[in-house]
């Protein structure tokens, strides 16, 4: 231990000696000086002359110089110093050629700022623990069922026998994950979504508050709020002395206890979540919030934490048995149900497989992308370690060992790829920010934003190294072997005897192979992208706006939320400018809201049901408003809000209930409620624009706001010709104009709301667009150099075969065959690869097949049409270099 | 000259430490000469070696060292134990200890044979 410490500090004054070794030197010579001193005058004492005894003291002393260098070495470390040495010169070198370093560092940072770019997103959405204390002992308890694909929230009774049963956890809470609420502080009112928790919610996560505490236990049932530190910050000032204060929520008085972190916006890292408030007090802020006693209605998230020293197959062992007895006890409602445990902050287990599998192509194809970018910088490294041997093969024949020569170029290559790296790190800082604007089309928010991590700074500090250790590899290995008799006589000392496949072209070929496989799959896309914006949507996008409105949030009653929007209808129908207007729940493509199974009534048959039909809320005109064509019977009029139930449904429904009869009057159940069909409408994409068409059941809205409300508020749909952004003001001014304090949210035209739906196939074309287009100027600037290199080492020859007689096109020719055999050979390796990789991209494709017949055939001759652009100037460079001059050179 | 035996790898850092710990703070030449009285002249220090073993040594933290006048009032760097070159000095001696009665114990019946 001690001589550790002492061999530790040794090393550290060792260090700090090294930028002044002088003054160090400086010491030791006046010592030694001393020291002969002392000597000389101990042999004059003896009886010696001064000169015999300078003589005698110099001889013991055994060598001023030698005790000076033992004393160097000693003092500083040396190989640091020689690395420092190495460092130095390597920079020098590279900053001689600042063109070639250039080329060099810009590849290297657009391959590691793709590759940093895709692991952000690998970083935020696989890899980021949930932002609770100690994530690892916290986990996510779903409910399975036998023959479900996946998990399912818990009802109350179940989290109230688990909490009561299990003993691997030390604490375990529940969540209810939908709570909207207009909320007072600064300004115009504001919607902002909320969570309903048990009052231990925030002691099982241990999430250290900035300001106040969580909820205690005797809390439950009062209106008590922790606000989130953003919304702290924007609607309180971030008011210090907030704690205590009450707040207004939808019309109710809370008092606020904490605020949550900044980084906390909730569990699964998805959701925005603002705010949270006890269950309890939850019931008067969500209308139908199911009761506490229902075994079979799921809609608690829990989370649970871990007891210390009990593994997670531990505690999944404890939950089946937990599970096998439930089942006993309560057949009707837990028969066939399990306990599946998960990491919290993982994403939901139904789109984390989807999610990696894309984030793998894609993490992927930028790996793709680096690779081309690094072999160009080896081929550039190779270039210049060829322009380099005479240097080399000089230090050789002074001194320096091969070793010493493999270490300089390899320090060049990794300061290059670190250089990049850096540069790189600058592209996704740019480029996640630029991620993060894309809106997810969802109803609820959403955080998604995106950016550059530690992980992310490690992974690419790691890459670079790695990188600048491959592509360094094979040049530093070469130009420490020169050919030290050519080298000295100014000829290639590269070159080896008897070799025909060199490194180089090697490196080319596999360039072009990948470049093949990155056209291929960007090619892919965006023909997907492409057949996506033809999908028919059955709705129209242009010239309308969209408003959202949530009364109820507001404490307005249905019926007083009915006057509120027929008044509000009347208003703006009377605007100048506005065709129609309508109200609606959600807008299409909003990912989904509602659905339920429906029957015929009188039916026998049971396999004339729809197990799914989509349920949306519509006003009178919101078929003419939305552009949706009206097939059959009547639009929706005056229905009494108390009176019989009647529904318009899509075709697609129809055709599913009725085949081609006629549906008009016909009547169907669904979720318990009876409607009378009284019209058909076209079929429209209901959540994503990649589905198969869904049926669709409207409902009258006026009917439903009672009986069913939208949790999501209710959407103002305006048709006009006028422009869109001077309605809006005037929108707006209606709704003040009936209640001041409404809270107005999701202000956008249709062209913008459709826009969003169009998220995947945007994002997948434009980064695959993006890494293609990289990829391929990178490996034709490549091949580019290669030829270039190749022309300007045969210049010699190609002067003899002119003088010989050799036309131009002859060598034109002769150049132009080299490059465009690299490139087939590239095509025939690389196509079949595209094609195998292409079905893993299959589910993320609009409308056309993986192995679409378009992509593959243009592939490859537009590859070979770069191929030949990028030989086409060394060519006619070749075919201009005249002979007299060639010959002469030397 | 000749049967003079030169310094073992090692073992000069010992003895600066225990020639400083009998002596209290000394010089590099005063140091020198001391080793060599002490062995009674058996051993051949090159004196050159010395200060980089010095160097090592107060790097470590055992020594200490600070510019002076000598005996002759002229000016000389001394060196002077610190507390840890104290403890060193007990445990590097302790080992040598153990290492020589070792090597005794192999070496013992030859001579006797």
């Amino acid at each position: 231990m001690d001589s550790l410490r002492a061999k530790l500090r040794a090393i550290c004054m060792r260090l700090r000696s090294l930028p002044g070794r002088d003054r160090g030197m400086g010491d030791l010579d006046a010592e030694l000086e001393s020291h002969l001193e002392m000597h000389i005058a101990d042999g004059m004492r003896q009886g010696l002359s001064e000169a015999e005894a300078r003589r005698r003291a110099l001889i013991r002393l055994g060598g001023a110089e030698q005790a000076r260098q033992a004393y160097r070495e000693r003092a500083t470390l040396p190989w640091i110093e020689s690395l420092a040495r190495d460092l130095r010169y390597s920079v020098r070198t590279l900053a001689k050629h600042p063109a070639v370093t250039a080329i060099a560092i810009v590849s290297i940072a657009l391959g590691i700022g793709a590759n940093a770019t895709i692991f952000s997103m690998v970083s935020r959405f696989l890899l980021r623990p949930a932002p609770v204390s100690d994530p690892s002992t916290l986990v996510s308890i779903l409910i399975t069922h036998v023959g479900d694909r996946c998990c399912n929230n818990f009802p109350w009774p179940v989290y109230a026998d688990l909490r009561r049963d299990a003993k691997s956890f030390s604490g375990l809470a529940a969540y209810y994950q939908q709570v909207p609420a207009s909320i007072s502080g600064s300004g115009e009112p504001e919607r902002v979504w909320g969570e309903a928790v048990t009052t231990n919610f925030f002691d099982v996560i241990e999430l250290p508050m900035i300001l106040g505490r969580g909820f205690a236990a005797s809390e439950d049932a009062q209106p008590m709020i922790v606000l989130g530190e953003r919304l702290w910050r924007r609607r309180f000032n971030a008011d210090e002395a907030i704690v205590g204060r009450p707040v207004q929520l939808s019309g109710k008085t809370y008092t606020v206890v904490g605020v949550a972190p900044a980084a906390f916006h909730s569990i699964d890292q998805i959701l925005d979540i603002q705010f949270w408030v006890p269950l309890g007090s939850a019931y008067g802020l969500v209308p139908n919030l199911p009761l506490e006693g229902k075994r079979d209605y799921h809609w608690l998230a829990v989370v649970g934490r871990v007891k210390p020293g009990i593994s997670r197959s531990q505690v999944s062992a404890e939950l089946d048995t937990l599970a096998k007895g439930y089942e006993k006890s309560f057949p009707a409602t837990d028969k066939d149900n399990g306990f599946q445990v998960d990491r919290t902050g993982e994403l939901p287990s139904i789109i984390r497989q989807t999610v990696t599998l894309f984030l793998m192509g894609l993490l992927m194809v930028a790996l793709l992308v680096l690779a081309i970018a690094a072999m160009n910088v080896a081929n550039l490294m190779f270039a210049q370690a060829a322009s380099r041997q005479r240097e080399m093969a000089v230090r050789i024949a002074v001194g320096a060992t091969r070793a010493r020569l493999r270490r300089q170029l390899l320090i060049e290559s990794l300061l290059l790829a670190i250089g990049g790296g850096a540069a790189g790190l600058v592209l996704a800082l740019w480029s996640t920010s630029g991620l993060s604007s894309f809106r997810f089309p969802a109803p609820v928010p959403l955080d998604i934003a995106v950016g550059v991590d530690w992980r992310v700074l490690l992974f690419a500090f790691g890459l670079s190294v790695i990188s600048g250790l491959l592509l360094g590899l094979g040049p530093a290995w070469a130009a420490s072997r020169p050919m030290l008799t050519n080298a000295l006589k100014g000829e290639d000392a590269l070159a080896r005897p008897g070799r025909r496949v060199s490194l180089r072209n090697l490196l080319i070929v596999a360039q072009i192979a990948m470049a093949v496989v990155l056209l291929s799959v960007t090619v892919l896309f965006l023909r997907s992208l492409q057949s996506a914006s033809n999908i028919a949507i059955g709705f129209a996008s242009r010239d309308r706006l969209l408003l959202s409105v949530d009364p109820r949030v507001h404490g307005y009653t249905p019926q007083r939320t009915s006057i509120f929007f027929s008044q509000l209808r009347q208003r703006v129908a009377a605007l100048p400018g506005v065709d129609s207007v309508a109200v609606t729940d959600v807008a299409p493509l909003s990912s989904g809201h509602r659905s339920d199974g429906f029957e015929v009534v009188g039916e026998s048959n049971k396999q004339k049901t729809v197990p799914i039909a989509e349920l949306y809320m519509a006003s009178p005109r919101y078929f003419e408003t939305m552009g949706i064509p009206r097939l059959a019977g009547r639009d929706f009029g005056a229905e009494k809000a108390g009176g019989p139930k009647v529904a318009i449904v899509n075709q697609a429904f129809a055709e599913r209930l009725f085949g081609t009869a006629n549906p008009v009057g016909r009547r169907v159940n669904g979720g318990g409620v009876t409607y009378e069909i009284i019209g058909v409408a076209g079929n429209v994409k209901s959540r994503t624009l990649g589905e198969d068409t869904r049926p669709v059941l409207f409902r009258s809205l006026d009917q439903t706001v009672a009986d069913d409300p939208s949790l999501m508020g209710y959407t103002l749909v305006v048709e006009t010709k006028g422009s869109p952004a001077a309605l809006m003001d005037a929108l707006r001014r209606q709704v003040y104009a009936l209640d001041s304090t409404m809270a107005i949210y999701n202000e956008e035209t249709m062209e913008e709301h459709v826009r969003t739906a169009y998220f995947l196939p945007r994002l997948a074309a434009m980064l695959f667009g993006v890494f293609g287009g990289i990829g391929i100027v990178l490996a034709a600037i490549g091949l580019y150099g290669v030829m270039s290199y190749t022309v300007g080492r045969r210049t010699r020859e190609i002067g003899i075969r002119m003088a010989m007689g050799a036309r131009r096109g002859t060598v034109e020719g002769l150049v132009l065959r080299q490059g465009m055999r690299l490139t087939l050979v590239a095509i025939v390796l690389g196509w079949p690869a595209a094609w195998m990789l292409a079905r893993l991209a299959s589910s993320f494709l609009y409308g056309i097949q993986p192995h679409d017949a378009f992509t593959f055939a243009v592939v490859p001759p537009l590859l070979a049409l770069i191929a030949f652009a990028a030989c086409w100037i060394p060519a006619r460079r070749a075919a201009s270099v005249d002979p007299m001059q060639a010959l002469r050179t030397e | 000259m000749g049967d003079k035996t030169d310094v073992w790898q090692g073992t000069l850092a010992l003895m600066i430490l225990r020639t400083l710990e009998t002596m209290g703070p000394q010089h590099g030449y005063g140091l020198a000469r001391r080793i060599e009285q002490t062995s009674g002249d058996l051993l051949a220090l090159n004196y050159g070696t010395l200060y980089p073993a010095l160097l090592k040594l107060e790097q470590e933290g055992y020594i200490k060292s600070k510019w002076g006048a000598s005996e002759n009032n002229r000016k000389a760097k001394f060196y002077e134990l610190t507390k840890a070159g104290q403890r060193q000095v007990r445990k590097a001696a302790a080992d040598w200890e153990q290492t020589t009665e070792i090597l005794a114990r192999f070496l013992a019946p030859a001579r006797q044979g």
